[in-house]
């Protein structure tokens, strides 16, 4: 059976010996290597321009439908209050209904409201269906030069009569170079997002998790015109980088849904700015920032009377879990007369408001027929907030809610909204359900 | 037993020799082991012959078992080997060195033919090295002008695919699984890389067999992070820069999505196959896929563009397949927001 063992041996000793000179009886081959497949591919790159190549125009967008109920008659106003001289400022306690904040009602019943008017779907305390948004994006990025151009349209339809009106709102449309390949250093002008704190990254209805904005939101969140610049320096053995954002725009962030969001009307321009830090492992990431604003307030010409903010921001991600907390102070001082998109007024009173929220969220991947993901998430907001010469009024909210994303293009959300008002204004039921469906393409 | 030596030996080896797998780069049409179909024309007159036709078919099934393995496992197909190598060892009585060698080489085809990654497992130890000493020079062994009939002929499948949306066909994948028995596991490729270029994945669409290693080099002046969450295919390079390469072995099938951590419009493909019949076609859709061996298929074809792959049954006969005309739907679009590393979608817009 010598024969057998020598056979194994010139087998495994690689094939090829059968067709070569044969080696040295005393020599041992090397191992025989794997075979390349039959099937070879280097890969296939489209064309950068032409045929095949992805087109530089791309075309994408939303519709956020919803149905909503809020307690009460959606006002947040207590049904028996008469207080005198019976105003507040309405900012600080309204309560939202959608994805872009806009409230039930606004509804006072006659009385005096102070201070900034939020957007209102009137429908009051009605259990209604909502047609919140209809949003076209369009971005053009030739491939052959480092400029993306992009726009933010957006339809609001409003049917109730008792709200506010239909209208189309270019949210954005600005110009982005990234002058250097070898820095992340880009400079954009136009109309844009904010720089301010963390929210404005997914503060759309199909990037957002849940259903409602923050309370803090309609401080940070607006969009402006004016020049921005980003830059970012990775630090490879922290597996970090640093982050610097700023902008130089004709306003504040305030959100077109508080009115009024006017802009600058000294011509000085308001500067704003976010500083981050990140760290990226392949197991955790962490994000922070400290941002801070200084300007002329939006609505009024007396150039002493400015707004400034500051506030701080976290995100940490890890194993499907994402913790995102943010901390807002702002100021605005006291000016002269005021002229806004509703109108002239004879004073602008300070507005100050502090606040932040803490949102935990839990995202399951999933692949159950159309199921995708299905995300839990809860959030905690706190405000306090006064108008100079009224009672400072401190709301805080407990949002709940569910998101599932079926398929890749749709998004199922459902959350309760627990306002509380902690103090300067008598409670009131004015508990919010809210739910959004979201189709983008 | 002498005359068994020489007959099954001369015979064996001229099999082997005519095997295009031992005498050049293995190729589609080499996989087959030959020893199996070769009559052994040995005559029977006397009661001695029969003894000599016994002991000879014994040896010749011993080869046969044994060298069809080993090819079978070069051509990545574990579980054949592992067939072979196990009937082998059903061989009683059988010679205790053979059985020492080949028992641990049938249980590693076994593991791998069960899944296990070729990559994890130890790789295919030369035996030990006992000189040849009774074994002829194999070139004194081979003979080259014995008529061999081609055995387990493969064949060619080539055709265009069209569709893909306003992407084009460019960069569909095509694979075939045999309809009835066992798909061959392929073989992993070598020298893969995917380059970053351009804040881009060149190339953008990869096609590699199951267990190929896949090397991600930056060619940019910047940093890259890429990362898939294309599960059970997930990784995470982490940061690296301009130069640098990073290693990624591919282990299940299926369509690995690349991202970049840092740049949110970076996107691209590694589509991992579980056979050794795929293609992938060029801009115009045109594809060629090599050594096929004629049958029964499932034949899909991936698209970056389309929601769904295609599935089709396909028959091979023994002349190949030309001018297959295939077709993927273009309904599927580019990701509005590409998520990070985390799976939090980013608005590419942004920038950042």
């Amino acid at each position: 059976m010598k024969r057998v063992a020598v056979v194994v041996v010139v087998l495994f000793c690689g094939a090829r010996a059968f067709a070569q000179p044969a080696p040295p009886a005393t020599a041992v081959p090397p191992p025989e290597a794997e075979p390349e497949p039959i099937n070879d591919s280097d890969g296939y790159t489209p064309a950068v321009e032409g045929a095949g190549a992805p087109s530089p125009l791309s075309i994408n967008g939303y519709i956020d439908v919803g149905f909503a109920k809020a307690q009460g008659d959606g006002t947040s106003f207590a049904p028996n209050d008469q207080s005198i001289p019976a105003d507040y400022g309405v900012d600080t306690f309204a309560p939202a209904v959608n994805s872009r904040g806009d409230v039930a009602s606004t509804n006072s019943n006659g009385r005096f409201v102070n201070g900034f008017l939020p957007r209102s779907v009137g429908i009051g305390g009605n259990a209604s269906f909502l047609l919140n948004t209809l949003d076209v994006d369009l971005k053009y990025a030739p491939a052959s030069a480092p400029l993306m151009v992009f726009s933010r349209v957006q339809f609001l339809p409003r049917f109730t009569g008792s709200g506010d009106e239909t209208r189309v709102y270019v949210e954005q449309a600005f110009g982005r170079l990234v002058p250097f390949d070898s820095q992340e250093f880009a400079l954009a002008a136009g109309k844009f997002d904010s720089v301010f704190g963390i929210e404005y990254l997914d503060n759309e209805a199909n990037i957002r998790t849940g259903v409602t904005p923050s309370l803090v939101a309609r401080y940070t969140t607006g969009q402006s015109i004016g020049a921005k610049l980003f830059y970012r320096i990775q630090i490879q053995p922290l597996q970090s980088a640093v982050s610097l954002n700023v902008s130089a725009t004709n306003s504040g962030n305030f959100v077109e849904s508080l009115q009024p969001p006017d802009a600058s009307l000294t011509g000085a321009p308001v500067g704003a700015g976010r500083l981050g830090y990140e760290l990226n492992t392949p197991g955790i990431q962490v994000k922070l920032g400290a941002s801070g604003l200084y300007g002329p307030r939006n609505d009024q010409a007396y150039q002493a009377a400015h707004q400034k903010a500051f506030g701080f921001d976290a995100r940490v991600a890890v194993a499907g879990v994402y913790l995102n907390a943010e901390y807002v102070h702002v100021d605005e001082g006291a000016g002269g007369p005021k002229t806004t998109s509703l109108g002239n007024f004879p004073i602008s009173s300070t507005f100050n408001a502090r606040g932040g929220y803490v949102q935990l969220a839990y995202a399951l991947p999933l692949s159950v027929g159309a199921l995708h993901k299905l995300t839990v998430y809860g959030r905690y907001d706190r405000r306090h907030a006064w108008f100079e010469g009224f009672t400072p009024i401190t709301v805080d909210r407990f949002t709940g809610g569910v998101r599932i994303d079926l398929w890749e293009a749709l998004i199922l959300k459902a959350e309760y909204l627990d306002n509380r008002e902690l103090a300067g204004a008598p409670t009131v039921a004015n508990n919010v359900f809210t739910s959004s469906l979201v189709y983008s393409w | 037993m002498r005359l068994a030596q020489i007959a099954g030996g001369t015979l064996l080896a001229a099999a082997l020799f005519a095997t295009p797998a031992v005498a050049a780069p293995p190729s589609a049409d080499a996989r087959g082991w030959l020893g199996e179909e070769l009559p052994l024309p040995l005559a029977v007159r006397t009661p001695q012959d029969l003894a000599v036709k016994a002991a000879a078919e014994k040896e010749y099934l011993i080869f046969n078992l044994l060298a069809g393995g080993k090819l079978a496992w070069d051509g990545g197909d574990f579980s054949t080997a592992a067939t072979k190598w196990e009937a082998l060892l059903k061989i009683h009585p059988l010679d205790p060195e053979l059985e020492k060698t080949i028992r641990p080489l049938a249980s590693e085809a076994r593991s791998r033919a069960a899944g296990r990654p070729a990559a994890e497992a130890a790789p295919l130890a030369t035996p030990p090295s006992t000189p040849p000493t009774t074994m002829p020079p194999s070139s004194t062994l081979v003979a080259p002008s014995s008529p061999v009939a081609p055995a387990n002929p493969t064949v060619s499948v080539s055709g265009t695919v069209s569709g893909g949306g306003p992407l084009g066909p460019g960069g569909a994948v095509i694979w075939l699984k045999r309809a009835n028995g066992e798909t061959p596991r392929p073989a992993p490729a070598r020298g893969k890389v995917i380059s970053q270029r351009g804040k881009m994945f060149v190339p953008h669409v990869l096609v590699v067999p199951v267990g190929t290693r896949v090397a991600f080099r930056n060619d940019d002046p910047i940093f890259h992070n890429i990362f898939s969450l294309s599960k059970p295919n997930e990784f995470d390079t982490g940061l690296y820069k301009q130069g640098a390469t990073y290693t990624e072995t591919f282990r299940h099938p299926g369509a690995v999505q690349l991202l970049c951590n840092i740049h949110a419009s970076m996107f691209g493909f590694v589509v991992v196959v579980d056979s050794p019949y795929y293609a992938e076609s060029d801009a115009s859709g045109a594809f060629n896929m090599k050594g096929v061996p004629p049958g029964e298929y499932e034949l899909q074809v991936w698209h970056e563009a389309a929601a769904k792959p295609t599935v089709e049954h396909l028959t091979v006969g023994a002349g190949g397949v030309r001018g297959l005309a295939l077709r993927v739907a273009g309904d599927k679009r580019a990701p509005q927001f590409v998520p990070d590393k985390s799976g939090k979608p980013r608005q590419a817009h942004l920038g950042y």
